[in-house]
């Protein structure tokens, strides 16, 4: 592939942006050697997040098998000081092989890594490696590291129909964990312990559970609470289970300038400090909501879907490092 | 009315006539010369006129009378706050813009009146016109929340975007406000309006660069900013004994809470750059910083730069410190550290001849307590400036994570029958139930 101006710029700016915090940490590696790998691997460090978690981000997809990678990689802290250069090397490597295809995992790209240097003992023969070293490529987009960071969901709202009338007065006496205030609202107010959560359940059939951390807890706890429903004596069914809304959130560990981000985002962006500390940024793609408060941490919501929180959540972090630095 | 089949009550004659000559039609007996009866005065139908007035002509005619009012309210609030005749046109466009729309059309007149404050707000944020959102609150002498909600709900119609307004900005104009001059208050405590100006936004952009303002409302900042500034730039005794509340009374203007906070942490800052100070041999503490605030504002791009590179040697020391020590745990992420790096500006370190052993082991020390403490570290304590909300933050109850769920698991007979009410239980409920409601009917 022939590098345009552009492209090269653009490789080089982040060879050498990568390459000074490298030779920074490096020294630091030296010191504190039974670290983790820091941000030289960090995107084996991502690939293990990802792979030691349920869920993997939408954009790698199902098919990325991360079984090969070691379980501790702890092990690749000890690199010396002289490998320095060749891990700064390496990370541009890192950065052109993920580029060469959009659907290259992250793990080829560690183990174009490994396989590139000798790293001693750590170092394997990896099944992939389909590039010549050394070789840069023209990045298809522009080169963005992810984040390692995963948003942890904190509430998750669904709503079912039990197809069936209910008597709620009915149901506030038989039922423990209910109460009813039908001056107050017209709804039963029931709670289970196991997963810790609350439905509301209408006099139609219709149910909405609020506060599980997971889709599948969710989905558990409704089941959970038609059965109450059921032992009452009522025909309920479990009809048009369906996620309405999550919220998920996560720290990037670094202060924001909002201000900053104001002014560049201003078509997406709401932050008035007189009503409310935090900056909402109203994402289009996809539609999600995040709020972004100054200690770096963000809060997502709005997601139908557990992917629609990764991908906006990976779409933001370029964005708020940029206004990272004062 | 028809005169036929009616009985003249003087004399019986069924002669009566419909006299409709005069402006009151009358139905008159035409031998005894009696009213039989006569129709009303208005002839209109019973329950007004057949259109009403909001659908007649007149409506076109002469606008709402509630929206002149609205008008003349915003031209008034312009007025006060001496804004250009632009703001003005923009702000009256906006208000017969907002008022048609259904959510302002049928509100409250207090409503209304915040939505006339509103426009001229977003007028003035579109022309750069510095004001904060608690000044207008002020103004229409409303609660900051409503009009905060009726801003939303305004912007949100009009579908308008107002440009952000910086602490910088506003600054001059809030100090105008403190009545500060030497025609208001005795020689040892006045203070000339420019050059306090000039000291406060100093402070202010101070306060910007380490983390004090992100988020937080603005007037409070500035409040602390002035105080400061009037403070240092003569700090005899009278005025460094002078608490935050006489100075708002001096200076009649209305104290906010949270800018005794502001300045604790607007000190915090001076403390960190005054100790950068070479000519400063004692520790400096929130006590005695006071006077050295014109030094440190004058060289304070320097003193930041020296600060940033202190700070980073120390986090060096600790970091060799601890690695000897071997306590570091998985999530003290050289990252962070090397953030604290790419905060400074250069990473060649230059041995600086002042007195800093002290910041040195403070840091340092916070730092080893946290790491042998905390299983998270704050990364907060590891850089030299960061926002408040992170040094201090709240302790968060730690949720234990629940395995894998997958949905569709067994739910056990004995879980659900946990919340069922037993038999005796219930009658038990159902009495108390009467027993209460019997008691509150009989109290009511």
């Amino acid at each position: 592939m022939i590098m345009d101006d552009l492209a090269l710029e653009r490789y080089f700016d982040d060879s050498i942006a990568n390459d000074s915090s490298y030779l920074v940490e490096e020294d630091l590696c030296l010191q504190s050697s039974q670290q983790q790998p820091h941000a030289s691997s960090s995107k084996a460090q991502s690939s293990t997040h990802l792979s030691g978690g349920a869920e993997t981000s939408g954009k790698l997809g199902d098919d990325l098998d991360l079984s090969f990678l070691p379980d501790d990689l702890s092990n690749q802290s000890s690199i010396t000081a002289a490998a320095a250069d060749r891990n700064a090397a390496l990370n541009v490597l890192e950065d052109s092989g993920i580029c060469l295809e959009n659907n290259l995992p992250d793990s080829g790209a560690v183990e174009l890594q490994k396989s590139t240097v000798d790293l001693g003992p750590e170092s394997r023969a990896s099944p992939f490696c389909p590039m010549t070293p050394m070789t840069p490529m023209t990045p298809m987009t522009p080169v963005t590291e992810k984040s390692g960071i995963i948003p942890q969901l904190q509430n998750i709202v669904s709503t079912v129909n039990l197809g069936c009338p209910l008597d709620l007065k009915f149901i506030a006496l038989q039922a423990r964990n209910a109460e009813y205030n039908p001056k107050r609202f017209a709804a039963v107010i029931m709670r289970i312990r196991e997963p810790r959560t609350t439905a509301l359940i209408f006099s139609s059939g219709k149910m909405v559970c609020t506060g599980a951390k997971s889709e599948e807890q969710s989905r558990l706890a409704a089941r959970k609470y038609a059965r109450v429903v059921q032992k009452l004596g009522f025909p309920a069914r479990f009809l048009d289970f369906k996620i309405q809304n999550m919220v998920a959130s996560c720290d990037v560990c670094f202060p924001i300038r909002l201000e900053g981000l104001v002014l560049t985002h201003q078509q997406f962006s709401s932050y008035e400090p007189e009503l409310f500390p935090g900056l909402i940024y109203r994402m289009v793609k996809p539609r999600i909501v995040l709020l972004i408060f100054v200690s770096g941490k963000v809060v997502l919501t709005g997601a139908k879907e557990r992917a629609e929180i990764y991908e906006a959540f990976e779409n933001i972090y370029p964005i708020l490092k940029v206004f990272k630095k004062q | 009315m028809s005169a036929a089949g009616l009985r003249c009550p003087g004399c019986g004659s069924s002669n009566i006539v419909d006299d409709d000559l005069y402006c009151q039609a009358q139905l008159v007996c035409v031998d005894c010369g009696s009213v039989v009866s006569e129709g009303t005065l208005a002839d209109d139908p019973v329950g007004g006129t057949d259109v009403s007035y909001s659908r007649t002509t007149e409506m076109t005619r002469k606008p709402c009378l509630n929206l002149i009012k609205g008008l003349e309210r915003v031209k008034e609030i312009c007025r006060i706050l001496r804004v250009s005749s632009e703001i003005e046109d923009l702000a009256l466009t906006h208000f017969r813009q907002a008022y048609e729309h259904e959510s302002f059309i049928n509100v409250t007149l207090q409503r209304k009146e915040l939505l006339a404050g509103c426009c001229v707000f977003v007028s003035c944020r579109q022309r750069d016109w510095p004001i904060t959102l608690g000044t207008i609150s002020c103004l229409l002498n409303a609660d900051q929340t409503l009009v905060g909600g009726v801003y939303q709900n305004m912007m949100k119609i009009l579908n308008i975007q107002a440009p952000f307004i910086n602490v910088t900005d506003v600054i001059e104009a809030h100090v105008q406000e403190y009545k500060i001059s030497t025609q208001h208050v005795p020689e040892e405590l006045a203070e000339d309006s420019k050059v306090l100006s000039k000291r406060a936004v100093a402070l202010v952009e101070l306060a910007g660069d380490s983390w004090i303002v992100t988020g937080r409302k603005p007037l409070p900042i500035m409040m602390a900013a002035t105080y400061l500034a009037w403070q240092s730039l003569n700090p005899n005794k009278h005025r460094l004994r002078l608490s935050l509340d006489k100075f708002c009374q001096l200076a009649k203007v209305q104290k906010r809470k949270p800018a005794t906070t502001r300045i604790t942490e607007l000190k915090e800052v001076l403390c960190k750059l005054g100790r950068e100070l070479p000519w400063v041999r004692e520790p400096v503490t929130q006590n005695d910083v006071v006077p050295l605030v014109g030094d440190i504002l004058e060289h304070r791009h320097t003193l930041l730069t020296r600060a940033l590179r202190t700070h980073e040697r120390a986090m060096e020391a600790d970091c060799t410190q601890t690695f000897a020590l071997n306590s570091l745990t998985e999530e003290v992420a050289p990252s962070q550290i090397s953030e604290s790096r790419n905060q400074t500006a250069n990473a060649s370190s230059v041995v600086q001849p002042c007195p800093n052993t002290r910041g040195e082991n403070q840091e340092g020390d916070g730092d080893e307590n946290h790491q042998s403490e905390d299983p998270e570290p704050n990364w907060g304590k590891r850089v030299l400036f960061a926002p408040p909300c992170v040094l201090h933050a709240k302790m968060r109850r730690v949720e234990r994570p629940v395995q894998n769920v997958t949905g569709d698991e067994e739910i056990s007979d004995s879980e659900i029958d946990s919340y069922i009410r037993s038999p005796q239980e219930v009658r038990d409920f159902a009495q108390m139930q009467k027993m209460a409601s019997c008691s509150d009917s009989g109290k009511s």
